[in-house]
């Protein structure tokens, strides 16, 4: 098989006196799904937009698939498929014309790019609705059309990002299975943007946090939330001042304490042994909690810890984040 | 991996990045643009309606003046082409706006991100607009012909004429689309588009430039669209005029290569490493 790593070092790209990235390497293997996670602006699609050839990097550079972004970027773009976060389909076409374009585009005959449209509008069930101008789709049948125009040259990697923001839960579960059976079946390489925590935590092999164009964490997700030190105790209050009360007043009993609005996360070791202690000292102080619960880390509680804020994705428009 | 992977590296193992068939890519690209066009054609119309209306109203209001510089030619004749030209402004504009209207629905990048050659991706939407403006020249001249025009050069000069509009339509076209590159801005494509519009008053416009003096016959020497006024004139009222034609010809030509780099040069830019 090709090689199908991406590679970057020591990435920087600035627009103007803003540095949107600021050094940021890494090294994504061949076959392997790989999150690239970060809070809005953090710098995920600029890194996207140069690992694709779409701008050049203000200094650093990167490879994909061995070739080198800034001067072989004709044969990035050919082995490469891209999904970006804003969705490029002309409203006024149709989903046949875009498709069959889009494979000839790297090369195919009309008659094989026929073939590969109607196989592609089958795999994103968009077939029923081939005499639709584009511009007519709903959010999800538009966003599935563009990871199909992704996949029009069956490419060896592919970039994703942010590939189900706003799409309904059957939706991104439907795109989950379909990134994860490239990934199987075809050996693709991937790489993910994502606002979603859950995400990357089901999809990635690995997962690098961002977080003003710089990595701040990188590693698979179970050593992430085992590079956290273990457990914690959350205890919630009516509001931020005595939770941050709570915090002074247990500081002394646990290895680490994070105070998230009215919650209070409490990291220590053999947490569910230590609920009475935590319980009695905030007694003696007065402080009387609203919620007590008891966690493992998530990639979450990893998030908050590496940015020092907690990961706020935007709302889609039919369900609420999941926390 | 399916058909189109192999094809690929077949592709691939020729070249180090795959050129594809660039006169392919090219003729997608303009039927692409050309059916857009066809679906949404409220751009377009416009100026078939102005480049007749020109043409009336030049020849109503000028040819009673003109009779003593003509002698015994038709001043519909010397005014068609100037009619062909100043819609061939409002043409090249359908250029600029199917790129801006492109880079504002995402698919500029969709394009970009394929191998596609990036001057098959700027032709397409130029070839597009230069053949709409030939479309405009054709309603100009059907126009110009139940007014009583007889071509000197008869149906092959009309042609000629045609292919001028053409070249003149790329070169316009150029322009445009590097001004949309640019800015992404439909103002700001409509505002360029305007501002050329002085271009065909600073030339040979309603007489001979033998007949001009001063300052705008200086212009008028140094503004290309001059020759190929005199050019496209020639053909209709006096006849086949090889001078003409060639210095006509190697402006439109002139026009065309200096917009067309400003055009690539801008697609570069866009990405450039500030």
């Amino acid at each position: 098989m090709n090689n199908r790593e991406i590679v970057a070092e020591n990435l920087v790209r600035q627009f103007g006196n803003f540095t949107a990235v600021n050094g940021v390497s890494f090294k994504v293997k061949s076959g392997e799904i790989f999150g690239f996670l970060g809070p809005n602006g953090a710098g995920k699609s600029t890194t996207v937009a140069m690992l694709t050839t779409l701008i050049l990097p203000t200094t650093g550079r990167a490879t994909v698939g061995g070739f080198d972004v800034t001067s072989q970027a004709g044969d990035v773009r050919r082995i490469a498929g891209v999904a970006l976060q804003e969705i490029g389909l002309d409203p006024l076409m149709k989903s046949m014309e875009l498709l069959t374009m889009q494979a000839q585009f790297f090369g195919a005959s009309r008659k094989e790019a026929t073939a590969r449209a109607k196989e592609l509008l089958e795999l994103v069930k968009l077939s029923e609705f081939t005499s639709r101008p584009v511009g007519k789709y709903s959010g999800g049948m538009r966003r599935r059309l563009d990871l199909a125009m992704a996949l029009a040259h069956e490419p060896e990697v592919l970039f994703l990002d942010e590939p189900t923001t706003g799409l309904d839960p059957a939706s991104r579960r439907d795109i989950w299975h379909e990134v994860r059976r490239l990934n199987r079946d075809h050996g693709m390489t991937i790489f993910l943007t994502t606002q979603y925590l859950e995400e990357a935590d089901l999809l990635a092999d690995r997962i690098a946090i961002i977080d003003k164009g710089i990595i701040q964490a990188e590693g698979t997700p179970a050593d992430l939330k085992a590079g956290l030190g273990g457990e914690s105790i959350n205890v919630s209050f009516r509001d931020a001042e005595l939770a941050l009360k709570a915090a002074e007043a247990v500081r002394d009993m646990v290895t680490k304490v994070q105070i998230d609005r009215r919650t209070v996360r409490l990291y220590l070791a053999g947490a569910a042994q230590a609920v009475p202690g935590v319980i009695n000292r905030l007694g003696t102080h007065g402080l009387e909690p609203i919620s007590l619960t008891l966690s493992q880390p998530t990639l979450d509680d990893v998030f908050l810890q590496v940015t020092g804020q907690r990961f706020e994705a935007e709302p889609t428009e039919d369900e609420a984040l999941p926390a | 991996m399916g058909v189109i992977a192999e094809r690929r590296s077949a592709i691939a193992a020729g070249t180090s990045a795959p050129r594809g068939n660039f006169f392919g890519q090219v003729a997608m690209l303009t039927w692409r643009s050309l059916t857009i066009t066809l679906r949404d054609p409220g751009t377009v119309i416009p100026g078939f309606i102005i480049g007749v209306f020109f043409l009336l109203v030049y020849d109503a209001s000028l040819s009673g003046a003109a009779a003593f510089f003509l002698r015994g030619q038709s001043y519909l004749g010397f005014v068609l082409p100037l009619s062909v030209i100043s819609t061939a402004l409002s043409g090249a504009g359908v250029a600029g706006q199917a790129i801006v209207r492109d880079i504002d629905n995402g698919y500029f990048n969709k394009l970009l991100l394929t191998p596609v050659s990036r001057a098959a991706i700027l032709l397409g939407p130029m070839i597009a607009g230069a053949i709409v403006i030939v479309l405009q020249a054709l309603a100009i001249i059907v126009a110009g012909l139940l007014m009583g025009l007889e071509p000197a050069t008869g149906v092959v000069g009309l042609l000629t004429l045609l292919g001028y509009a053409l070249l003149l339509g790329m070169g316009l076209s150029g322009f445009i689309v590097g001004v949309a590159l640019r800015t992404g801005s439909p103002g700001a494509v409509s505002g360029v588009s305007f501002l050329f519009f002085p271009l065909t008053f600073l030339t040979a416009t309603f007489t001979p430039i033998n007949l001009l003096e001063g300052w705008i016959r200086t212009a008028a020497e140094y503004n290309p669209i001059t020759y190929i006024l005199e050019a496209t004139r020639g053909l209709l009222n006096t006849g086949w005029n090889a001078e003409a034609l060639s210095r006509g010809l190697t402006s439109s030509v002139v026009i065309f290569v200096i917009t067309f780099a400003f055009a690539l040069w801008s697609l570069k830019s866009r990405t450039a490493r500030k």
